[in-house]
């Protein structure tokens, strides 16, 4: 129960509850516009009969040719509203979009190989690991989970435009890739 | 030397600038000018890497000689746009840009940026223009959809006559119509349509357009085009339609969608809350509305079934469905609301969001009230696992927000504090194993106890009860470390505690960045110069101000390029939003209370001077002109205080007093009014020396009224956001300013002198005299005009000016004797700010050749005195803050406070921690009363004579 509506610029000034939280970044005001001005339609904002936001993602449309796809970037939700399949609802907004609007042939996300709750969930939702990146978030060096903190899955989910479902691939998380080879 | 050579030469220089190496960016062009004295880009490239380097005036010259020479070339205007830009000279780019495409008319990148120059600048009806010419001559459908949007934002722009609204609609109609391509081929260019329409109300126009099988599938696929069809639909009054429209999405495509419930809602009871003939004759329409009723209500029920615990939706709309019912008067059975919470809390009970969730249901009669509250407290309290411990919480929340008046005492929030603390060391095991990212369980019960604290705080007016809530807070986050509710609350008490440096920490901990500078730095900015050291040479506060206002910064300079891009991409839907974004950023509340705080600051820190007043003043009129946004987030304060009392943001606000619209404007008037008096610009110098463009007057005040009319006047209301000491220092600068303003007038230089001066000023330092000045040959004694007339009769002081300073004192004995320093910290430093408006106020007859030439000895004799008086209470004051910093150091005292909690607090907190946390507010006490005090008494020293 929530209201899925557009994210508006002017959100910026209401996602604290969200933003405050340790996993989500907030970027300048640049970033946000940035996708505002290209792919208002794969941004959007879950919010509760309160008028509080709830949590919101960020996508855009990318690649070129059969590698043509939605990408989420960011998909967070506060803490409060966690567990309410929030973000299953938002990305299946970007699906519809990525599929219907821009006809891409797969949408896909990166996770952190680490975060094993969130790989989990993406998997129920018909994502699965399509490759690994090495060291994709470089920024934080390896910690306590070793690699698996640093390296991240990019994780795929076919439309039905690909038929021939390329963008699956059983043996996915022993593919491995450097940061420099994907976008 | 041939054009290739010259670019080789050239690239070092883009090279320079873009790396930020300004200054070998101004030498490398000069270098090449030498030999290239007449080159344009050079000059502009200089233009840029001189603004960039603050030396505006010299860049000015250079700008104004390119703008001489009309340049086309790309280079030249894309450096040329950047300075200008960087000058705030928008209007002067637009100029450029215009000459530039007429000598080119032909070149379509030219007319772009022609468009977008406009576009920056807010010239909508030059934009259309343009735009208009495009099309016609590039035939591309674009630029018509760009002069279309054009004219729509003319028509929504503050500044456009009322009655040009309709006609710049009907205009923008007019062409979209006309386009060769349907709206429809792009889903943003369907969605300007759509708002069109909706402006014009053409709503049977619209309906076509969103009942074709392409209008269909875009709001079916885009959210915005969906957001414009609803309030078509609404508007048009087919609350029906839409109701059934959202109840075949329900049922058939499983939305989920909360506004699709409310379309359901607001369609069942349609007729009872707009009753076509408000009678008891009207049964035939009740009947349907039941019938309605029933079906809606089915509706919900299966949604409830189908759903069960997946989806809060199907049963949230009963409750919905059973308040608006009850607001009608047409509930059918007194128990259902009842029944429908208490299985809403059944079900969902262990979901963080239950008692957001049933918040607005909570307004209960006493019998139905009795009845929840029995069920809630019987809610088991356990700890073994996740779900009973939501539970737990979301009943203790449900159970403090409805307590009624007599449940609120010290010794029932004594208890139920003591209840909180016990249940979250119990539930706190249940924790152990998270990781330090994590949030704990428990911690909302820490939360519930800090709320219960400050509100007994409230009650007893006892400080012991903010230092518990510190204890256990502080024991919280070193549990919790990312739970940012939990610092929230530590940063206003150590604020209300007078510990501001503690308050800082923990903002600082919260990583506050970007825009949330905007909409949080209220927490630590707020009424700050109470605690700032910036005169005893500590510039931390005053450094946080600046750095919260870097935003605004960035704004000005990133929005407008993807108000661009937004054009370039065509996404019409965005263009207003982020116009509207850009303008509330820049036209923030918060952004000015902060500028008028650090100017506070500032007077304390840097010697008053001319220099300071000049530019202050320009600024601040700038500021007095504007409309102000409040965008400060109070809500993401944990607020769990029963809905009768006061919100946990009200209770702990600093002196128990609110900033914001009325304190901002108060303090404008003070500064303004001071300033002016101070300063020798008047409008006529002013509008000579200004750089840039003047900013638009968007405030809303009467255009017939002069500057000094609105200076002037009293406002209640504004006043009503002041503490007494503000209210009495506002006192005190109109009671100076009215006194002294004759003698100003009589001594302020004529303008020309001004002019004059500021020319020479210039030709000083850049070389260049200043341009469109003549400087007049002035009869001159000693540089000053000889006056024809009298000076006005000298006044003595009034009497508010004599005795404010006695005021203060006995204050100071008021306050002195309160636990928190906070209050003592805020009496000194509003009398340290009088003392500077003094300073002010007085600056212009501390020259001897003014006062002599001016025969106003006798008035500045009466100004030793009252400097004298003023000095000798701000030194007694700095004395008792130094001591009472001593006195306050003492920690021990703090500590025995844990004491007065209960057993489980001393049992489970130990007491070094507690002993640890009391000396740190005992040190940041210390340090900001000695910090304020040292700098009082060197403001006393600084201007002893």
């Amino acid at each position: 129960m929530s209201i899925l509506r557009p994210f508006k610029a002017a959100d910026m000034f209401k996602f604290n509850n969200i933003n405050l939280d340790i996993w989500t970044e907030t970027y300048g005001i640049g970033f946000y516009l940035s996708y505002l001005s290209r792919w208002p339609d794969l941004c959007c904002v879950q919010e509760a009969p309160s008028g509080r936001m709830m949590g919101y993602v960020l996508g855009k449309a990318e690649g070129t040719g059969a590698e043509w796809h939605g990408h989420v970037t960011a998909i967070t939700v506060a803490p409060e509203y966690r567990r309410l399949s929030l973000a299953r609802k938002m990305m299946s907004l970007l699906e519809m979009v990525s599929e219907e609007l821009y006809k891409g042939y797969f949408v896909d996300l990166y996770v952190r190989c680490a975060n094993v709750i969130a790989i989990d969930m993406y998997e129920q939702l018909g994502y699965s690991v399509y490759r690994r990146v090495r060291e994709y978030y470089g920024s934080l060096g390896v910690g306590k989970g070793g690699k698996d903190e640093e390296d991240a899955f990019d994780m795929r989910k076919p439309l039905p435009r690909d038929v021939n479902r390329r963008s699956v691939r059983p043996n996915g998380r022993d593919i491995i890739v450097s940061r420099h080879d994907v976008s | 030397m041939s054009a290739a050579a010259l670019e080789r030469q050239i690239r070092p220089i883009y090279d320079a600038l873009d790396t930020g190496s300004n200054k070998s960016a101004i030498v490398a062009c000069n270098k090449l000018l030498k030999k290239h004295p007449k080159n344009d880009l050079l000059k502009s490239l200089k233009a840029l890497a001189l603004v960039r380097s603050q030396k505006v005036e010299e860049s000015l010259v250079l700008c104004d000689e390119v703008l001489e020479a009309k340049p086309t070339d790309d280079g030249t205007l894309t450096a040329m746009m950047h300075a200008l830009r960087g000058l705030g000279r928008h209007n002067d780019m637009v100029t450029m840009f215009e000459e530039a495409y007429k000598k080119q008319p032909t070149n379509e990148d030219l007319g772009c940026q022609t468009f977008f120059a406009n576009v920056r600048a807010n010239h909508w009806k030059a934009a259309h223009q343009i735009a208009t010419r495009m099309f016609k001559q590039f035939q591309d459908d674009r630029y018509l959809y760009w002069s279309v949007i054009s004219a729509m934002l003319q028509a929504k722009d503050t500044n456009t006559p009322a009655a040009m609204r309709p006609i710049l609609y009907k205009l923008a109609h007019r062409l979209i119509i006309s386009s060769p391509t349907p709206s429809y081929v792009n889903a943003d260019r369907f969605h300007l349509h759509l708002s069109i329409l909706r402006e014009l109300d053409l709503y049977e126009e619209a309906q076509g357009l969103l009942d074709s099988d392409i209008g269909k599938s875009i709001c079916a696929t885009n959210l915005s085009c969906n957001e414009v069809r609803r309030d078509i639909w609404l508007c048009q009054g087919q609350l029906q339609q839409e109701g059934e429209r959202a109840r075949n999405r329900i049922v058939l495509m499983n939305d989920r969608n909360w506004l699709e419930f409310l379309a359901v809602l607001d369609a069942t009871l349609l007729d009872a809350a707009h009753p076509s003939v408000p009678t008891s004759t009207n049964l035939g329409s009740s009947k349907d509305t039941l019938t309605k009723i029933q079906r809606a209500q089915d509706l919900f029920l299966d949604v409830s079934k189908q759903d069960r615990l997946k989806d809060r939706s199907g049963p949230l709309a009963l409750l919905e469905l059973e308040r608006r019912m009850r607001a009608h008067g047409l509930s059918q059975d007194s128990t259902r609301l009842i029944t429908l919470l208490k299985e809403y809390f059944d079900n969902f009970g262990d979901k963080a969001c239950c008692f957001e969730d049933l918040k607005p249901f909570l307004d209960l009669e006493e019998s139905d009230l009795s009845q929840f509250t029995i069920f809630l407290q019987v809610v088991p309290a356990g700890f073994t696992n996740v779900s009973e411990l939501r539970r737990l919480i979301n009943a203790y929340k449900l159970l403090r927000y409805t307590l009624v008046e007599s449940d609120i005492t010290v010794d029932t929030e004594l208890e139920r504090a003591a209840a909180y603390v016990k249940a979250y060391f119990q539930a706190l095991p249940l924790g152990v194993g998270l990781p330090s990212t994590e949030l704990q369980h428990a911690d909302d019960f820490a939360l519930l106890a800090g709320n219960a604290y400050v509100n007994i705080w409230k009650l007893t007016g006892n400080d012991c009860h903010l230092l518990n809530a510190i204890y256990l807070l502080e024991f919280a986050v070193t549990k919790s470390k990312q739970s940012f509710l939990t610092r929230l609350i530590l940063i206003r008490i150590y604020r209300l505690l007078g510990a501001p440096a503690l308050a800082l920490e923990h903002y600082r901990i919260m990583q506050i960045k970007q825009v949330q500078h905007d909409t949080l730095s209220h927490l630590i900015l707020s009424r700050a110069t109470a605690f700032s050291l910036a005169a005893s040479g500590d510039l931390t506060l005053a450094t946080e101000c600046l750095e919260s206002t870097q935003i605004y910064v960035s704004n000005s300079q990133e929005t407008g390029d993807f108000v661009v891009r937004a054009f370039q991409s065509e996404k019409y839907s965005q263009i207003p939003e982020f116009i509207s974004f850009e303008d509330q950023l820049d036209n923030s509340l918060q952004r000015d209370t902060v500028k008028i705080e650090h100017l506070r600051m500032r007077l304390t820190h840097e010697p008053i001077s001319s220099d300071i007043i000049d530019m202050e003043l320009i600024e601040l009129k700038f500021i007095f002109d504007r409309i102000h946004y409040d965008n400060r987030d109070f809500a993401i304060l944990p607020n769990y205080q029963p809905k009768i009392s006061r919100d946990l943001n009200q209770q702990t606000l600093l002196f128990g007093k609110p900033e914001g619209h009325g304190w901002l404007q108060t303090f404008l008037k003070v500064y303004i009014r001071a300033f002016q008096q101070a300063s020798d610009l008047d409008d006529t110098v002013e509008e000579k020396l200004l750089i840039g463009d003047r900013p638009k007057q968007t405030a809303d005040f009467d255009r017939n009224l002069s500057l000094r009319d609105r200076l002037l006047q009293q406002n209640p209301s504004e006043l009503a956001n002041l503490t007494s000491d503000e209210a009495k220092l506002v006192e005190y600068a109109r009671a100076l300013a009215d006194w002294l303003e004759p003698y100003h007038n009589y001594a302020r230089p004529p303008p020309s002198v001004v002019l004059a001066e500021a020319a020479k000023q210039t030709e000083l330092k850049t070389g260049h005299p200043l341009k469109g000045i003549e400087i007049p040959t002035i009869n001159a004694t000693n540089g000053h005009p000889k006056k024809d007339e009298e000076p006005p009769t000298i006044q003595e002081p009034p009497e508010f000016v004599l005795n404010y300073f006695d005021g203060v004192r006995a204050r100071i004995d008021d306050s002195k004797s309160n636990s928190s320093p906070t209050e003592l910290l805020h009496v000194a430093t509003v009398a340290q700010e009088a003392f500077l408006l003094f300073l002010v106020e007085t600056l212009r007859f501390k020259s001897p050749s003014v006062v002599k030439i001016n025969k106003l000895s006798s008035l500045v004799a009466t100004f030793n005195c009252l400097r004298a008086a003023a000095i000798s209470a701000l030194k007694d004051i700095s004395a008792i803050l130094i001591k009472r910093g001593e006195s306050d150091g003492s920690s021990e005292s703090l500590s025995t406070c844990a004491k007065i909690g209960d057993s489980t607090f001393a049992s489970q907190i130990d007491h070094d921690f507690v002993f640890i946390h009391a000396k740190r507010v005992a040190d940041s006490r210390r340090k900001v009363l000695e910090g304020v005090g040292k700098g009082i008494a060197r403001i006393c020293m600084t201007y002893a004579s």
